[in-house]
């Protein structure tokens, strides 16, 4: 019966039966379901009771007001697909210089969730944010979903036919040229099909040039590694087995393309109850995560990182020879960093062998070859520093290539430009004009999944298939090979790289080629590369990585290079002469994510700033410059300007100024900014600054404050407060982050309990009983970096909506877990300390007890549900929450819904979590409908629930496994463990709420040498 | 009638009562008096300036009700943290105003101080159009209107019943019951004034009206008896509720454990505010009512007074609560209760919490001063002015303490929008209408009660 379906207008038939009982349609379907009735001669009793009984069944279709859908059976159900039950691919997700190994999870076919490959040792289970987004980016309405063409002037929809066409007839040609004038810009990728495809192409078109360019790129690492060794070489830094780490403005656990895998790695050297931890050293211009989470930290301008390099090196020089005694210069006056320098190097010699200097790719090739000298010395290569081959080593360093590439074009030695994926007319090199460079070319063709800045410059535009989509390959970080498999069919008819130039060749090959299947393209090359054996396919694939094909360690010369330059003063650059800093931002990337709303609405971790990006500067030069907090300033360098709000970060190094890439975007879509609807771009462009000489630091810079203020919207308050706040948020924030060092914890392994002391506690009403399952969750501050991976897993599980800018300045952000961060100490180089704060599942929760109408309560296994359906909307349980973790519907953040791309965008909600309406109050729920998944289970097959089997989102994605979960009933669970370590306490637990979540103290582990010395810090004034 | 002085009425010479009605009335010159409001066939100009102003206002309130309802909560300033704002604000702002009503028709008659009498009328309606006004923010500030109902206690199908442990459940019926209370005090009381109104009535409408709302009134010894033991009882059931009344209200907050909300104090704190505020209100409205209708004789200095007298002790009341939260703030010695004290007085919201203490601290004390006491406009000043102080109350209560709780990470400022500033001026809009209604329709005087305070009435 539910194949028949009735319109809105079907009349109001059980008032009148009769005339119900003459319509067309009822009739059709009682000839079909009764045939005996079909033509009755009158009414008599069973005529009745069949009609009574059909009308009955009937009503509840016709009378809702539910518009018409058509369900549609499978004809041959897909292998193992089961309706509602869930499937897990794995693959992988290509961005630029990496791949990230990921499972992808569905359900009835269409992906919904993204979780790490447990086997994939770039994962590990774990992901960083941008492949929690990669589902929202494949549902996004804003994705380009037509072959554009340019006639004229405009550009107008084409079709995959047209471009077939065109592709036969134009490269046909340019095939008997021998390629003459094609070029091709590929973005970063490392997938060895269209390695193998582009060498194939070299053949039909041996005239070709073929380029490469990626906004941030590993171009000086690679030439560091070519000065130090001769060839371009990638240092694998193996965090677990180093026990003393330096990072020189490498941002190791954040924008490090193997992030994933270095949090994981550093945080088992941060396991304080085994009493070894490693000591992490920052010395960085921007406060990075790495520096968040480092021991000690020195601000110093990205500019005097070579200097730094220098004086290290030289140090360490020095004292290696002269058995560690400390060398003065006497030529010149004792540098303010010396001592740090010193302490630091006596530190790692100790730990020869066990130690890492890591250094950015930020860095001059020169200052990364002397790292690796340092490395030498340090005994750590081999050990702690790995190095391995990189990614097609022969290729020109992207900076040279997209330069190269515009010297053809300008002297005209170019007719077609093929530019799968990027978008350089947004990120090359300001200097090099790109947009106006091909604009004198005759054709020019653009792959892109959006339709970008660089698709509406081109002749042609064609829609680039979501890697979700696709078949491919790719390699991680330390070249473990991936297959990528389609999760779901193309949703807006779009062709992979792969694809587009097999068209390529089978146009220039002249030969009528079917369609080469993808699958086909891929299996090739694994051939290639695994041999012949499907077993080795079929478990490749189902593994989501080939076995050891990992780069093996490479044996490398001493490394030499020119020893930089003598150390000099340090000095923080005057106005004129600062410098800025520029990055791939930790939520859009280099702009690629732009148009994902959970990035944008992510907070960044160090200036809980969502929604733009604002120049970083520090409170002392922000003084000297008159520069006030969230107000427009505009910065000069080399005939350039750009008017940016500025936010006053405490620990940016003075004299620097940091910007991220990846915002201003004028094309990215509907949340990223299209300036042709007329939706203003999100934050401000920085490439706009980047030129060729200067594209990671920008040197004599000249900032101008304009005073015009600029309303930055963060989800936490920022440091400027007044006193009376400023005081008594420096009280609590003492019992709600529990820290010590490793050497003060050791003497009082208990010092986490006497923080805060208060009388017995006796609770007003009946409390729980507790039978079963208990479950709770225990997060390690020792080792959470704060990324705010969890944030967006916990979004893509539990469908949060995103609100927008407008409503995250009034405080109505919705994210379930939020990560406080919290400053101490001096303003000049403060400390940051991380906060996961989902809800606390409080035993005796305060917002239970207040809800008038019981739309929250507690669950016999100890979870405060949310009854959403129940709640009225008083909000007073979020008045009486006191970690303020409730969350309101203030208004229909599902309205766009109901708009275009609205049937598109529901697809990637998790079927077993309800959407929320307006008026309702919502929260975390500890993942509870993993928590039944596993139950029902476990039910079924009258199986008890082991240990780890049911991992909330923000635990399963979190890179440092900082956050456990389970059943505190179980004494031998892990969280159990965690819940009877000396260092577990309960945030406001004087409250006597008994939050179920636990917090396990934050223990540092500095160097005793230096907490003796004085801080060294800018200033005091705030 | 001879020329009026208010030193009349004031106790001038201890060995004299003052008179509790002014000149010489008998009971057909009350009578006369009172019903001629309700009975002028066309009101004042005054009186429609002020219905139609007040009017566009009630419009305004329902207008801005409608586009809460279409759009959601999110029209309104609220946030995280603070979840309350302005309407939670202005429905214990009006639940306040509501209590001297109650307070002088009922603990003022059973206390047998008939001075009451020529006021309790129409500061009785103004309790019931303050517990109008105010029952309606609660209610339309929920973000799903279309089921409050399951706020009350019915059998339903769902099989679920409200939670009593909420301070809000007991805030639905403290309200409900107050509402319904001081509603048939107010009426009972009017029933032998509408049957004067019916018996002058002069068209057949407003004899039939009078008429339905007197219940067959005949003034009949019987009757009398049974009203006055009837208004007796109902006078001894709604005095508890001026006390309970603003206590439960206070409960909402003080059942809390938000620092600043959390105090035991609040209760009494609570109700003497209430009182304060309430007693300011009917001051407010009886200056401005006794020039424009013609009650001075009724309505005399000694009333005035005697309210201000009540808003000078009320306002010392509602100054020591002040000093013992501060007090017990730092003798308990919770770091989070004095936070929230440190920051409501020094704070963001600094100058809330001093206007609050100017306006009803401060300025009441000029009530010591007799001129102040007994000069219409310079009382009404000082009355307006404790109203706003009591709305500031509110507001630093709910709003300082929210915006800064126990974690600083969740910190946060409010800020009103323009809805909830018109809603707020609408419910002015409303308690006007109602009020200009009742002034124009109704006896605003207890005739039958003054009559028997008159002196001719005095056997003695």
């Amino acid at each position: 019966m539910s194949s028949i379906v009735f319109q809105n207008d079907s009349p109001n038939w059980w008032r009148s039966l009769d005339e119900l009982a003459g319509s067309p349609r009822f009739r059709a379907f009682l000839e079909a379901e009764f045939p005996d009735a079909a033509d009755p001669p009158g009414m008599n009793r069973r005529r009745w009771l069949q009609l009574m009984g059909a009308s009955l069944a009937l009503a509840g279709i016709s009378g809702c007001r539910w518009e018409r859908q058509e369900i549609a059976p499978f004809a041959n159900r897909p292998l193992d697909r089961i309706p509602g039950t869930r499937q897990h691919f794995a693959t992988a997700m290509p961005t630029g210089s990496t791949a990230h190994g990921i499972v992808v999870t569905t359900v009835d076919g269409r992906p919904i969730k993204i979780e790490g490959n447990p086997r994939h040792p770039q994962s590990l289970g774990a992901t960083n944010v941008f492949a929690q987004a990669a589902v929202l980016e494949l549902y996004d309405p804003d994705r380009s979903c037509h072959v554009y063409r340019r006639s004229g002037d405009k550009q107008s929809e084409g079709t995959w036919e047209q471009f077939t066409h065109f592709c036969q007839s134009h490269f046909g040609r340019l095939c008997e040229l021998a390629g003459d004038g094609l070029c091709v810009l590929s973005q970063g990728n490392t997938s060895p099909t269209l390695d193998r495809i582009r060498h194939d192409l070299r053949t039909n078109f041996p005239s070709a040039c073929w380029f490469e360019y990626e906004a941030i790129s590993d171009d000086n690492e690679r030439e560091g590694a070519r000065i130090a060794f001769g060839k371009p070489l990638r240092a694998q830094l193996a965090l677990d087995k180093a026990q003393v780490i330096l990072c020189l403005d490498a941002d190791l656990l954040g924008s490090h393309p193997a992030s994933v895998r270095h949090a994981r790695d550093f945080s088992m050297g941060r396991e304080a109850n085994a009493g070894q931890m490693n000591r992490l050293y920052a010395v960085e211009s921007r406060y990075s995560l790495t520096g968040a989470a480092a021991d000690h930290r020195l601000p110093l301008p990205s500019c005097q990182i070579p200097a730094f390099v220098g004086e290290l090196e030289q140090t360490l020089a020095m004292m290696a020879d002269s058995d560690h005694s400390v060398p003065t210069h006497q030529d010149q006056p004792p540098s303010q960093i010396e001592p740090f320098v010193r302490t630091v190097v006596r530190d790692l010699l100790a730990n020869g062998g066990r130690s890492i200097v890591a250094i950015g790719s930020n860095q001059s090739p020169a200052a990364i070859a002397a790292v690796h000298r340092i490395n030498a010395r340090l005994g750590n290569e081999g050990k702690t520093v790995i190095y391995t081959q990189t990614m097609d080593p022969d290729r020109p360093a992207h900076l040279d290539a997209i330069k190269g590439l515009v010297e053809k074009i300008r002297h005209g030695n170019v007719n077609t430009l093929l530019i799968l994926g990027g978008n350089p007319v947004y990120n090359a090199p300001a200097d090099l004009a790109f947009a106006e460079a091909i604009a004198g070319i005759a054709t020019t063709i653009h792959l892109s999944s959006y339709r970008n800045e660089t698709s509406r410059q081109c002749s042609w535009h064609l829609p680039q298939a979501h890697f979700l989509e696709t078949w491919g390959d790719a390699r991680a970080w330390d070249g473990t090979y991936s297959i990528l498999q389609p999760a779901i069919a193309p949703l807006y008819g779009g062709r992979s790289e792969i694809e587009v130039l097999a068209m390529i060749l089978a146009a220039s090959s002249r030969e009528q080629v079917p369609d080469a299947r993808m699958e086909d393209l891929v299996r090739r090359t694994f051939q290639q590369m695994a041999g012949d054996d499907p077993v080795v396919w079929d478990k490749t694939l189902r593994d989501g990585l080939l076995i050891d094909s990992a780069w093996k360690a490479e044996s490398v010369p001493v490394p030499g290079g020119p020893v930089l330059e003598h150390v000099r003063p340090y000095q923080v650059p005057e106005n004129g002469s600062l410098e800025i800093t520029f990055w791939s931002d930790l939520s859009v990337g280099d702009g690629r994510f732009a148009n994902s709303s959970w990035l944008q609405e992510l907070p960044d971790p160090m200036t809980k700033i969502t929604w733009d990006n604002a120049a970083l500067v520090n409170p002392e030069t922000a003084c000297r410059l008159g520069i006030e907090n969230e107000t427009k300033i505009t910065i000069q360098a080399g005939g350039r300007e750009m008017t940016i709000p500025a936010y006053i970060l405490p620990g940016q190094a003075p004299g620097s100024i940091g910007v991220a890439l990846g915002y201003g975007r004028t094309a990215a879509g509907h949340v990223g900014g299209d300036t042709s609807l007329g939706i203003p771009p999100v934050g401000v462009d920085a490439y706009l600054l980047r030129t060729t000489d200067a594209m990671t630091i920008l040197n004599g810079a000249h900032v101008k404050a304009t005073g015009i203020p600029y309303r930055l919207a963060t989800t936490q308050d920022h440091h400027a407060i007044d006193a009376v706040g400023q005081t008594g948020r420096d009280k609590k924030v003492a019992a709600l982050i529990r820290e010590a060092n490793l050497d003060y914890y050791r003497e009082h392994p208990d010092f986490a309990q006497h923080v805060e002391h208060h009388p017995p506690l006796k609770s007003l009403w009946e409390e729980h009983f507790f039978d079963g399952h208990r479950w709770g969750m225990s997060i390690d501050l020792s080792k959470c970096i704060g990324c705010g991976a969890c944030i967006i897993a916990c979004q893509a599980e539990n469908n949060i909506p995103v609100v927008g800018k407008e409503q995250v300045l009034q405080g109505r952000e919705m994210q379930w877990l939020r990560v406080d961060r919290y400053f101490r100490g001096p303003l000049g180089a403060p400390q940051v300390a991380h906060q996961p704060i989902p809800c606390q599942q409080c035993e005796l929760a305060p917002c239970e007890q207040v809800c008038p109408v019981a739309a929250t309560i507690h669950s016999q296994e100890g979870l405060n549900d949310m009854v959403y359906n129940r709640c009225v909307g008083t909000r007073y349980c979020a008045n009486n929450c006191p970690y303020k973790v409730r969350r309101f519907n203030y208004l229909n953040y599902h309205k766009d819904l109901g708009k275009d791309g609205g049937e598109v965008s529901k697809m990637k909600y998790n079927p077993d979590v309800t959407i929320r309406c307006r008026g309702v109050m919502e929260k975390c729920t500890y993942c509870v409908q993993r928590i039944q998944t596993v139950k029902i289970e476990a039910k079924k097959r009258r199986l008890v629930i082991r240990d780890g089997e049911i991992q909330t989102a923000c635990q399963q994605v979190c890179p440092s496994q900082a956050i456990h979960f389970g059943n505190i009933a179980d004494q031998e669970s892990t969280v159990s463990k965690k819940y009877s370590l000396d260092r577990a306490y309960a945030l406001l637990s004087e409250l006597n709420i008994r939050p179920r979540t636990v917090y396990l103290a934050r223990i540092s582990n500095p160097n005793p040498d230096l907490e003796k010395m004085p801080t060294k810090h800018a200033s005091d004034h705030t | 009638m001879p020329a009026i002085t208010h030193e009349d009425n004031m106790t001038q010479d201890p060995t004299r009562r003052a008179p509790l009605v002014l000149g010489e009335p008998d009971l057909a010159s009350v009578t006369e008096t009172v019903c001629r409001i309700a009975e002028r066939p066309g009101a004042t100009p005054a009186w429609y300036v002020a219905f139609v102003v007040s009017v566009a206002l009630t419009l305004i309130l329902f207008g801005s009700i409608g586009y809460l309802i279409i759009h959601g909560i999110g029209v309104l300033g609220n946030n995280s943290p603070v979840f309350w704002g302005f309407p939670i604000i202005n429905f214990v702002f009006w639940i306040g105003i509501g209590h001297a009503g109650t307070l002088i028709s009922a603990i003022l008659f059973l206390f047998r101080q008939k001075w009451r009498t020529s006021i309790n009328r129409f500061a009785e309606a103004m309790t019931i159009f303050a517990v109008a006004c105010a029952g309606i923010f609660p209610a339309v500030h929920v973000g799903r209107i279309w089921v409050i109902y399951w706020l009350a206690p019915y059998p339903n199908q769902m099989a679920l019943w409200p939670n009593f442990r909420s301070p809000l459940l007991w805030d639905v019926v403290a309200v409900s019951t107050y509402a319904t209370v001081s509603l048939l005090f107010w009426y009972l009381g009017m029933i032998p004034d509408l049957a004067t109104l019916r018996d002058r009535a002069t068209t057949k409408p407003r004899s039939i009206l009078y008429g339905l709302f007197a219940l067959g009134w005949r003034g009949s010894a019987s009757q009398w008896h049974r009203f006055e033991t009837a208004y007796l009882l109902l006078a001894a059931l709604a005095t508890p509720l001026v006390l309970s009344v603003h206590s439960v209200v206070s409960f909402d907050f003080a059942v809390a454990q938000l620092p600043g909300w959390h105090t035991t104090i609040f209760p009494p704190y609570f109700v003497a505010g209430a009182i304060f505020s309430g007693c300011a209100m009917v001051v407010t409205l009886a200056v401005p009512a006794r020039a424009i209708f013609g009650l001075k004789s009724l309505i005399t200095m000694r009333h005035l007074d005697n309210m201000n007298k009540l808003i000078l002790g009320t306002s010392m009341l509602v100054a020591y609560a002040y000093m013992v939260e501060w007090f017990m703030a730092w003798y308990g010695g919770n770091p989070k209760e004095i936070f929230a004290f440190v920051n409501r007085a020094l704070g963001p919201y600094a100058w809330g919490y001093w206007l609050m203490v100017l306006c009803n601290v401060v300025v009441p004390q000029l009530f010591w001063f007799k001129k102040w006491r007994t000069t219409p406009w310079l009382m009404l000043i000082v009355a307006i002015l404790v109203n706003v102080g009591m709305w500031m109350e509110r507001f630093v209560i709910i709003v300082a303490s929210l915006s800064r709780d126990f974690l600083p990470s969740s910190w946060g400022m409010f800020k009103p929008t323009s809805i909830d500033i018109l809603m707020m001026i609408g419910s002015f809009g409303l308690f006007f209408t109602l009020f200009l209604l009742f002034c124009r329709f109704l006896p605003v005087v207890a005739m039958a009660e003054v009559k028997a305070v008159l002196p001719t009435r005095d056997p003695r």
